[in-house]
């Protein structure tokens, strides 16, 4: 799996450093390619860096965030966008969700935790790769898909790497690395990443009660999920419920 | 005859121990209605001694009945010179208009107080009383025609930017005065100049400047501080405040960066709350980072929640735990050298109420404190509004409970058997509208 180039775009000097300094890219597999400090310069540097990953504040001189990402979009359909701002406003974060972007996060960012959002838009790049190929062609990628589907159809049940070693006639140690070669992310994130989603889906679609929400996504007991949805999303199950059937 | 004017500088007099004794800002406006006040208590008692010497023409020296009549003029000049001040200051705080008038009116009074010492008096004596005359009584009439046209002119010019209380106040007085001075004019001797000055000064306090209203005036004020305090900048604070915690990381110290992070949470989540009612779960988001920076100030504290997830949607009143929670720290825990635990539960309570209960291994009540604490709350309505002092914190919570959820609800407390007190609050259980 190749390095992910990153653009960090932030009015803020010292934010910019923060991100750069603070956050473990090497360990994530990214690179920061480049910076910006106003939306004209990002613009520019998205044009000739083209970057895979572009962090980006909303509130910039000269042009602001979501307008540069309206304007990258025609170009680079691929690029995926990380909003980060400081602007706890749902009507931001509207605009930025039609907008497609990968992710939304709040400032203050808490640098131990941004490492869940590279992986999740790790996992959904994963996912748009499975769902455009046809047939995998090599041996990895065959398995890797499998593995996947596995777990999303298993998801209710008590999941670990010795299950799927075993189910699978595979060494637990060659899971482990084939997911970390193959998606980018640790076996564990990846489960994480897919309970929630399958959470999210049934928070939105069903009227379950949060235990049974919980149950459905693989977690008996609702207090450990309520604790890991909160993490993940920084909005407690209900909350998140509540924000999305409002509008 | 004396008994009009001894009657009117007793009510005055009166009226001026109210008034020095009241609390109040000090303003221009005040200050000068306090200056009138004693001029005009001066006037009264000039005008009963002048009532009484003008009656004995023959027993007074005429030298000191002209002094004390000149004395009694001259007052009464300065006394409506005062009302046009009070009134032209009254106009300038509605309009923010400057005062341009000042300088003539200033150079007015001079004038009329050297004419009111230079020029001649004259006694007239009448089968129904004596009263001055001669050419010195150009001063009073000139100056309070002149002043009260000064005031009927700032009045008139600028009635629809003041204030119809105001207006009210000062057309009155302005009336009143108008009327004894045409009654004086018509029958002089009646001397009712006293009369005139008395109820203009009343018609102002009774509007304007009693007790009651200064003190709103200075209860105003002090909120207004409080608000204006809270009016800077959020996003400035936390933005710097992020900026500080991001420098803090990148010079390796973790643990401050840690603090300020859930500070800046704890502003956000305190800044961002605008409407009366949230859920349980902001309010808990908010009261968890408030209670993380207590835990790290105070590492042996300790804070348990338990709530049943399915009661996050219901609506609470907005930052009402927070300040239950800091008084079972500043009360109760902190006598035990912050050492201890403060649990927070959530339960439903029967199929339309919650429970919210808050409680702390701290010292407890201490002697006659809790019953005093329960006469506060059971007599929350009659307290009357405070902005510091003890139990202000839990009396505001349980005013907005009554207020936003209804009488049959609010906050009580109760001694745990083990030590330390548990704060009830109940609710009524109401989700959001989905």
């Amino acid at each position: 799996m190749k390095k992910l180039s990153v653009l960090l775009v932030d009015d803020e000097i010292m934010i910019r450093e923060g991100f750069k300094r603070l956050f473990d890219w090497e360990a994530h597999d990214c690179e920061v390619v480049g910076e910006a400090g106003d939306g004209m310069e990002a613009l520019t540097k998205i044009d000739a860096l083209r970057p895979d990953i572009v962090i980006m504040d909303i509130n910039i001189p000269i042009m602001n965030g979501l307008k540069v990402i309206q304007l990258s979009r025609i170009k680079h359909p691929a690029t995926a966008f990380v909003i980060v701002s400081g602007y706890d406003d749902f009507s931001y974060c509207r605009e930025a969700l039609r907008l497609q972007i990968t992710d939304y996060i709040l400032k203050p960012v808490n640098y131990e935790e941004f490492g869940g959002c590279i992986d999740n838009l790790k996992i959904s790049l994963f996912e748009r790769r499975v769902s455009a190929a046809a047939e995998p062609e090599k041996q990895e990628e065959r398995t890797i898909t499998g593995l996947t589907r596995y777990l999303q159809e298993h998801l209710t049940e008590e999941i670990s790497l010795s299950v799927l070693a075993e189910q699978f006639h595979l060494n637990p140690q060659y899971i482990s690395q084939l997911f970390k070669s193959e998606i980018g992310v640790n076996f564990l994130a990846y489960l994480t990443n897919v309970r929630m989603e399958k959470a999210k889906k049934l928070l939105l679609s069903t009227s379950l009660s949060i235990a049974e929400v919980a149950e459905q996504s693989g977690y008996g007991d609702y207090r450990v999920f309520t604790k890991v949805f909160k993490k993940a999303e920084g909005v407690t199950p209900s909350q998140y419920r509540r924000d999305f059937l409002e509008t | 005859m004396l008994r009009m004017e001894i009657a009117l500088f007793l009510v005055l007099a009166f009226v001026a121990c109210m008034y020095f004794g009241a609390d109040k800002e000090r303003t221009a406006l005040h200050k000068t209605f306090g200056v009138l006040l004693l001029a005009a208590l001066t006037n009264l008692l000039m005008d009963g001694v002048t009532v009484w010497t003008v009656h004995h023409l023959d027993v007074v020296p005429r030298l000191l009945n002209d002094a004390v009549h000149r004395l009694f003029l001259g007052s009464m000049v300065l006394v409506i010179y005062l009302f046009y001040q009070y009134i032209a200051i009254l106009v300038e705080e509605e309009t923010g208009k400057p005062r341009r008038l000042d300088g003539p009116a200033k150079a007015f009074l001079a004038a009329a107080e050297l004419g009111n010492f230079l020029l001649p008096i004259s006694y007239t004596v009448t089968p129904e009383g004596n009263y001055s005359s001669g050419p010195y009584m150009l001063v009073p009439y000139f100056g309070v025609a002149f002043y009260l046209l000064l005031c009927a002119g700032l009045l008139t010019v600028n009635w629809r930017q003041i204030d119809t209380k105001r207006k009210r106040a000062i057309g009155s007085a302005l009336l009143i005065e108008v009327t004894v001075c045409v009654l004086q004019g018509l029958r002089h001797t009646w001397l009712i100049s006293g009369m005139g000055i008395t109820l203009m000064t009343l018609s102002f306090y009774l509007t304007l400047e009693n007790p009651d209203i200064l003190r709103a005036e200075l209860t105003e004020q002090k909120m207004s501080m409080l608000y204006l305090k809270s009016q800077v900048n959020p996003h400035f604070l936390y933005n710097t405040l992020d900026t500080i915690r991001i420098q803090a990381q990148l010079n390796g110290d973790k643990k401050v960066a840690a603090l300020l992070m859930r500070l800046v949470d704890f502003f956000r989540l305190s800044v961002k709350v605008d409407r009366p009612m949230v859920t349980l779960d902001d309010e808990m988001e908010l009261l968890e980072a408030y209670m993380e920076l207590m835990c790290c100030r105070y590492p042996e504290l300790q804070c348990e929640v338990d709530i049943d997830p399915e009661l996050g949607g219901a609506l609470v009143p907005n930052f009402i735990l927070q300040p239950i929670v800091e008084n079972s720290l500043l009360h109760g825990l902190k006598n035990r050298g912050y050492r201890g635990e403060v649990r927070i539960c959530a339960r439903r309570d029967g199929e339309d109420r919650l429970e919210i209960s808050v409680r702390d291994t701290g010292s407890g009540f201490a002697e006659g404190r809790k019953a005093a604490v329960d006469e506060v709350l059971r007599s929350y309505a009659k307290q009357p509004p405070k902005l510091s002092g003890n139990s202000i914190g839990i009396l505001n919570v349980q005013k907005r409970i009554k207020l936003l959820c209804g009488r049959e609800y609010g906050l009580s407390y109760t001694e745990n058997d083990e030590g330390g007190v548990t704060a009830h609050i109940l609710l009524p259980l109401r989700e959001e509208m989905t």
